[in-house]
């Protein structure tokens, strides 16, 4: 649906005092609306002030009696702004300004710039409020003490000096009032309470139903594929086979790696199984959830891409009878669509609500998939570049654990031998994936 | 994802409002949302419980008798909410999946005492949502009012129905988060919203679904697309071009919407990425002025194995799968294909789209895919989805009021 929906530019402002997780906010839906294909940027008024006024800036630098301190700040977040609406100008379709906005004045200079120098632009508030004071230190501990900003202090004075920066904004903090007449969204305590205002339109309210999914309990995600299967050891694409021996080994080695990994009944009781209505696919889930003894779901949204009329053929046969589609795949295997069938933009487009199911869950989760299909999953969690997600490496018999954490994901991969049940932690072997790890390194310390 | 529901515990929907607020409305949009796709869903009202009662008399309309002061009927009121309550009971306890509660719930007290009511009484899991509709903008209510209660006043007026509003509105308690109940609150129409302790999947789609409601009676044109050389082949599936004959229809079509639309250009249109669906579309569309969006959610019914095959030979290669499909329509599965059921799922997002739209809306599209959004509006059980008739050269007009749907048809000659 989304190519449907691209007439107006959107900019998603944040507001809310430090510690907040708005920064977090602000990521899970650049990942999100990067993989759903819009041409998202974040732009993060913290980097700004840290380029242009350095990062030895105590909680002095906040206090808004601080006339100088104060220009200078809001000359940082003028330059932000400039530079979002000429991205937005240009080829950028959501914007995602990072920053406290928490007085009236600064968002309405925000809300009129936007109108004045955009084109068609509609804008989203999201305010996060917290006073629970254990989740306020928790995200202290976990993302600012490794900020520039406090590299060279102990954890104890940075903290002090952390919740003196946050006294400082609470001294002048507005909360979103009706009257700004503006289009929000208000989390309050990590989604315990929302309030919604004047929010119309496919993509905002898109963006609303994701946000109230959002939560930060640490639960693990498991992604693999079904066992291997006839059609796997033959090379043929499509199909709705049945496991062959070594799958079905490897799905009762899978169940007894998750006995060990869910040691009492009740952890596993609580584990939500997924798996596609395919035979190779339930039999691999019937297999590990026998073992586990728990139930399964099985859902057609995670069935494999429909390969339209080369189903059940080899790769050198569709070589042979479909030379120009061969060619074509091979050149732009994102969008090539198998006449009949689907591409990797309608598998993207049809997983959608998985990716809705796993966030919510706020249980351990267990996807048993296909690798087009886990390659779009994967895709949304690795934060890869959508131009990526066709060669993605998910190989057959290996287990991904995912563990989504402040900023980023997690990742194990065991290799589970399917004769010996012996279990080897893999490297993903892809160059592209390792440096998407160190700039994902890279802008976790940047914050 | 239907099959969700035979893991889940059941679900209770529970109304909160002053008269004229929408209650009803909400109620009955949300119960055939729920029905449609797929769960076992009722409506258990002070209305219901009064056509239920034998011996209660049936010309005072309880429903709307909401005078405070006469004792009497208070009494009769509090009675049949009572029922409803237990009738409510009885249904998630037996076949019941979902049911939506609209009783008097005005106060504090009376919420707790349906809250414990229910723990009492179901001997099961089950999981409680308030909704409640509030409303500040009096001409919003004067039109509730004139919409749905207007033919059923007797000997009243809407100032006297008013003021009774007036006089209970004293004692109305809005929720609270003291009250540590799970709900939404809907102002003015969703103009805001406030949601409080959300939890689960079914409540997380409720409140998705809430949040695009409207009171803007739009018409919808639900089209199929034009004549192709499948059809005259009596070919299913495929992905035919249109047949001269579907051309020239489709610019008889076209001129059909231009009298219809009257120049208006703001139009929701979306029809399916076949090739039938785009060219009448494409054609369609020229005429008016506008470009459809399309959509593979759109796509007809993927015929698996059988696709391509004449209704004989189909008949003559798969016998078994005729008689599984005779026996049961509606969850019949082509081998390699899809269900009805598989296609209302991937539909939905359709009917998200239409009830947030608040132009009117133009669905240019196939059989299946046809029925299933016709079922939306119009049917109360699913079942009914294979034998709805979608003829070719049809426009449907739905227009959704108040508790039901207008319909007319217009074969395009």
């Amino acid at each position: 649906m989304q190519d449907c929906h691209k007439s107006q530019k959107i900019a998603i402002c944040m507001v809310g005092l430090p510690a907040r997780g708005k920064t977090y906010i602000s990521r899970k839906l650049h990942r999100y609306l990067n993989w759903l294909g819009y041409n998202c940027k974040v732009f993060n008024i913290g980097n700004y002030r840290r380029e242009i006024c350095g990062t030895e800036c105590d909680k002095s630098f906040f206090d808004s009696k601080n006339e100088q301190a104060t220009k200078a700040r809001n000359e940082c977040a003028q330059l932000a702004l400039n530079d979002l609406i000429g991205y937005l100008n240009s080829d950028g379709e959501i914007a995602i300004f990072d920053g406290t906005n928490t007085t009236k004045e600064r968002r309405n200079m925000v809300y009129s710039s936007l109108l004045q120098q955009c084109q068609n632009v509609q804008t989203l508030w999201i305010e996060s409020i917290c006073d629970d004071v254990e989740v306020i230190q928790n995200n202290i501990r976990l993302t600012k003490l490794n900020n520039p900003d406090y590299v060279s202090m102990n954890p104890e004075d940075a903290t002090k000096d952390f919740l003196g920066r946050i006294k400082m904004y609470e001294e002048v903090y507005q909360k979103i009032e009706l009257d700004e007449n503006l289009s929000f969204i208000k989390l309050i305590n990590i989604g315990e309470d929302i309030q919604i205002h004047k929010v119309k339109g496919y993509l905002l309210s898109k963006i609303i139903s994701y946000l109230m999914n959002l939560h930060i309990y640490p639960r693990p995600i498991y992604l693999t594929r079904h066992g291997g299967s006839t059609f796997n050891q033959e090379n043929r694409v499509g199909g709705d086979c049945d496991l062959a021996q070594q799958g079905i080994k490897y799905s009762q080695k899978l169940g007894n790696f998750l006995l060990e990994e869910f040691p009492s009944q009740e952890q596993r009781n609580q584990i939500h199984c997924l798996t596609s209505t395919m035979k190779r696919a339930t039999q691999t889930a019937d297999i590990v959830c026998n073992i586990l003894k728990i139930n399964y779901l099985q859902l057609k949204t995670l069935d494999e891409i429909n390969v339209g009329i080369c189903d059940s053929l080899t790769y050198a046969q569709i070589a042979i009878q479909f030379p120009e589609d061969f060619a074509e795949r091979k050149v732009n295997k994102l969008t090539y669509r198998y006449p009949r069938g689907e591409s990797y933009l309608d598998l993207i487009s049809r997983i959608e609500p998985i990716i809705y199911e796993i966030e919510r869950s706020r249980e351990p989760v267990l996807v048993i998939g296909h690798q087009a299909i886990l390659r779009c999953l994967y895709a949304y969690f690795h934060r890869n570049e959508i131009s990526e997600v066709p060669q993605l490496d998910i190989p057959i018999h290996v287990v991904i654990k995912l563990t989504p954490a402040a900023y980023y994901c997690e990742e194990i991969r065991i290799k589970i031998d399917p004769e010996t049940g012996d279990k080897k932690q893999i490297e993903e072997d892809l160059q592209i994936t390792r440096i998407n790890i160190l700039t994902k390194k890279k802008s976790y310390i940047l914050l | 994802m239907q099959q969700y529901k035979k893991t889940q515990y059941k679900l209770i929907l529970v109304l909160v409002g002053l008269p004229a607020r929408g209650k009803t409305h909400i109620s009955y949009k949300l119960n055939r949302y729920l029905n449609w796709i797929g769960y076992k869903s009722e409506i258990f009202s002070i209305k219901g419980a009064q056509q239920k009662d034998d011996k209660l008399d049936q010309i005072i309309d309880y429903e709307l008798e909401i005078d405070p002061e006469n004792q009497q009927i208070v009494e009769v009121r509090q009675k049949l909410s009572f029922q409803a309550a237990q009738q409510l009971v009885t249904f998630l306890q037996t076949e019941g999946d979902i049911a939506l509660y609209n009783g008097l719930t005005n106060t504090k007290c009376d919420r707790q005492k349906l809250k414990s009511f229910f723990k009492e009484q179901l001997q099961l899991e089950f999981q409680v949502f308030w909704i409640e509709s509030i409303c500040d903008d009096p001409q919003v209510i004067v039109n509730n009012i004139n919409e749905s209660k207007q033919s059923r006043f007797k000997d009243k007026t809407i100032e006297q129905f008013m003021n009774h509003i007036n006089v209970i509105s004293q004692d109305y308690q809005t929720l609270e988060n003291i009250e540590n109940l799970s709900y939404i609150k809907l102002i003015n129409i969703g103009k805001q919203v406030k949601v409080h302790m959300l939890e689960g999947y079914l409540c997380s789609k409720i409140v998705s679904f809430l949040l695009n409601l409207h009171a803007n009676n739009r018409q919808i044109y639900l089209v199929r697309s034009c004549q192709t050389e499948y059809h005259i082949l009596d070919k299913i599936g495929g992905d035919p071009e249109l047949s001269a004959m579907g051309k020239q229809h489709s610019q008889q079509l076209g001129d059909y919407f231009i009298e219809e639309l009257k120049g208006n250009k703001n139009i929701t249109f979306f029809t399916s990425q076949m090739k039938r669906g785009i060219q009448t579309a494409d054609i369609v569309g020229e005429k008016l002025g506008i470009i459809a969006l399309k959509t593979k959610n759109l796509d007809e019914i993927d015929y698996g194995i059988c696709d391509g095959l004449t209704v004989k030979e189909i008949a003559a290669k798969y016998p078994k799968q005729i008689k599984e499909r005779k026996a049961n329509p509606l969850e019949f599965k082509y081998p390699r294909g899809e269900s009805f059921l598989d296609v209302i799922h991937r539909v939905e997002p359709i009917i998200y789209e239409i009830e947030r739209s608040r132009d009117p809306v133009l669905i240019i599209a196939h059989v299946a895919v046809l029925k299933c959004l016709y079922a939306y509006y119009h049917c109360n059980q699913i079942s009914e989805i294979p034998n709805i008739e979608i003829p070719i050269n049809c426009v449907i007009k739905l227009v959704p009021i108040p508790y039901h749907c207008l319909e007319s048809r217009v074969i395009i000659k």
